[in-house]
């Protein structure tokens, strides 16, 4: 089936967010907004918002905007059905989500119920929310992608993870692109079980094929090396080997010391509460935007931190303004 | 290029091991009992699978799906002579609910849970040193569905070594919500027939060790296809099931002809037999190949269920038996021209065994699983 040809390269052609306060990803840059009282979703229609949760309802307008940034702006009503669909675009379209809190609130909501009403008491409409893909399920439903969709709900890495299996599947032929959401709701469900202060807002991508993103005459944004997740931060820094960058940023609650010489740091919504599986999403599209003012820049992004043996993990992914060429 | 099935591990309310799983599969033994661990005041669903291992009392504890996992795991480092110290080996786990039944205790009960430990890398770290691991949540496809990216690693030589792994608890919020769903409680599990009621849930963990084509003592994997229906959050499409099955045989450069024995996915709800079985008379015709389903004996078992199948198609090949679909008394009409499985089969010649598993969202996974070699 797959020839001697080399692997597709994976590209970033477009960002979007829904964090309250932000207008856009260029706002992932400064300092956080002063007024940040608004709405998140207050751009979500109400027919799309419908019977879904709030983690759903995030990524589906983080993910709206950035397929518009991308220049592939979405009809929000999928048409292209039946079983020549497969072979269409939406068929080589994938998505991948990023969220660890995701669908707590339904879950605890529900066990409330049950306890209160009997089964009775349960809402239906709630049973796709009890598992934890709903978001990528919303997601592949609304924009009409049917190709490979996956969740992932790895912890303090989970965003970058996502990103880096986007760009599996672009390399690997499964699919020519995948847009990417990481979301974490903030609700009581969330705080009552991680504690406080949770995160409200989801950051999305659009990973292409660079063959497929030229085809269509699409500006790259940024391009995607080197992926590694290791024991801790050192380890996994080291497995990508970045060399000197411009702009490193922080895994959650920081890090002392930047694993290599960096020229900028940041610390990406480090206001806005645990961004969690939200993380390395949200750094991805901060390097998008940091790339459209810095030409031939390199970034690094990290998450987690990993270290002793009861510690998960840290993942690391390097990325490169598109007129990068070292 | 196909990948090898160096070593398997499961187990289920059907039993502790992958052989002893295969032997109650096929003597026709149920792991069905009344649930443990839900106050049954607050149900009408008297059936569930679950593993009986909780401490003498009642109530229920956290964490029992990653003990399961774990198990699971060294069974089938164990099995492929393999060091339990994984390092970078990448882990890929598939699982519907990861560790939500302890965030539903720590909820009611304030039992201790970290949050950190919903999904499963800390204890895949403890274990086995392992550091490149994932967990997928991609609902009741999610095993097979990351055993498709565990073979894209071996293909592209990016991995010499990957484990596969599975696992699902019964959550009371998922419970709760099918009793709240469907119009009756389910009696039993009944997948393809006339009368089914819908799907009752079970406990287990399986997982596999995938190498390259000469590590292959449980059979060789040829190919496995994924996609979505992007259709409905719940209910299945015909369309995308098929799609999945026909890029399963592409991908394995195999026709349906070549096909011996399929596990259905077979999960006894109006909806997804019926779309399942449509989409096996389109892709197969008249000449369909054999095909069991065996969520009638180990329950649903979610994310697990995929890789339950698969190594329970390794036993097929090895043995010749077939287990059968227990509970079927009379055949839903659309299923009428498939040749389920009525009565356990001995002595099959089988080459090539075609894998279902799909879930929420309208994923789908078909994995190829071939005679090794």
């Amino acid at each position: 089936m797959t020839g001697p040809t080399r692997p597709a390269e994976a590209v970033i052609t477009g960002a979007g967010l829904a964090v309250a306060g932000y207008a856009g990803i260029a706002d992932l840059l400064g300092p956080v907004p002063a007024d940040r009282d608004g709405d998140p979703l207050a751009g979500l229609s109400r027919r799309l918002g419908r019977h879904k949760d709030r983690a759903t309802r995030l990524a589906l307008l983080a993910g709206g905007r950035a397929l518009a940034d991308a220049g592939r702006p979405a009809d929000d009503t999928p048409v292209d059905t039946g079983p020549e669909a497969f072979d269409r675009p939406g068929g080589r379209t994938g998505v991948v989500a990023s969220s660890n809190y995701g669908n707590l609130d339904t879950v605890c909501g529900t066990v409330d119920a049950i306890d209160a009403h009997t089964y009775t008491g349960a809402s239906p409409m709630l049973l796709p929310s009890t598992a934890s893909n709903v978001v990528a399920s919303w997601i592949a439903i609304t924009y009409g992608m049917r190709g490979a969709n996956l969740t992932l709900c790895n912890g303090a890495t989970s965003g970058l993870d996502a990103v880096h299996w986007a760009c599996h599947l672009v390399r690997a032929g499964r699919v020519d692109s995948v847009l990417v959401a990481g979301v974490e709701p903030g609700n009581d469900a969330v705080t009552g079980l991680a504690g406080a202060p949770a995160f409200d807002g989801a950051a999305a991508i659009v990973v292409e094929s660079a063959r497929v993103a030229a085809g269509r005459g699409a500006p790259v944004r940024a391009r995607v090396g080197r992926y590694a997740r290791r024991a801790d931060l050192r380890d996994a820094v080291a497995a990508v080997a970045p060399g000197p960058v411009d702009l490193w940023c922080e895994p959650e609650d920081g890090a002392a010391e930047p694993p290599v010489p960096a020229r900028h740091r940041l610390e990406v919504g480090a206001q806005l509460g645990r961004r969690s599986g939200a993380l390395g999403v949200l750094q991805v599209a901060a390097a998008v935007a940091w790339f459209g003012r810095h030409p031939r820049s390199r970034a690094l992004a990290t998450c987690g931190r990993g270290g002793e043996a009861s510690a998960d993990a840290a993942a690391a992914l390097v990325l490169a303004a598109p007129e990068d060429r070292s | 290029m196909p990948g090898g099935i160096a070593g398997r591990g499961a187990l289920a309310s059907t039993g502790r091991t992958a052989e002893d799983m295969f032997a109650a599969l096929c003597a026709g033994r149920s792991g069905v009992d009344t649930p443990r661990a839900f106050d049954l005041t607050r149900y009408r669903t008297r059936h569930a699978f679950e593993i009986d291992d909780r401490p003498p009392g009642g109530g229920d504890v956290p964490m029992r799906a990653t003990g399961w996992l774990l198990d699971a795991i060294g069974a089938a480092l164990a099995d492929a002579e393999l060091a339990p110290d994984l390092g970078d080996v990448p882990v890929l786990i598939g699982t519907t609910l990861r560790e939500l039944r302890s965030a539903e205790l720590a909820w009611r009960q304030h039992t201790d849970f970290d949050t950190d430990r919903l999904h499963f890398g800390h204890a895949l770290r403890e274990r086995f040193g392992a550091t490149t691991t994932y967990t997928v949540t991609n609902a009741c496809a999610a095993s097979l569905y990351v055993l498709g990216l565990g073979l894209d690693l071996i293909e592209s030589g990016a991995a010499e070594t990957v484990v596969v792994a599975g696992v699902d608890t019964i959550s009371e919020s998922t419970f709760g919500l099918l009793d709240r769903c469907y119009p009756a409680p389910p009696e039993a599990l009944r997948p393809f027939d006339r009368h089914r009621q819908g799907m009752l849930q079970g406990e287990g963990a399986a997982a596999v060790v995938l190498r390259g084509t000469g590590d292959a003592r449980h059979g060789l994997l040829r190919a496995v296809a994924v996609n979505c229906d992007a259709y409905h959050p719940s209910a299945p499409d015909v369309a995308g099931i098929a799609a999945a099955i026909r890029e399963g045989q592409s991908r394995a450069g195999a026709k349906p002809s070549d096909v011996d024995l399929v596990f259905l996915h077979g999960t006894g709800t109006e909806l997804n037999d019926q779309a399942e079985a449509l989409a096996m008379a389109e892709v197969f015709g008249d000449t369909p190949p054999l095909a069991t389903a065996i969520k009638c004996m180990t329950g649903h078992t979610a994310g697990a269920s995929g890789l339950h199948s698969l190594i329970a198609g390794t036993d097929c090949i090895r043995t010749g038996a077939v287990p059968a679909i227990t509970t079927l008394q009379r055949p839903m009409d659309e299923a009428a021209g498939l040749r389920l499985v009525r009565d356990t089969v001995s002595g099959a010649d089988i080459d090539l065994v075609q894998v279902h598993s799909f879930g929420f969202g309208g994923l789908n996974a078909v994995a190829l699983l071939e005679r090794g070699r």
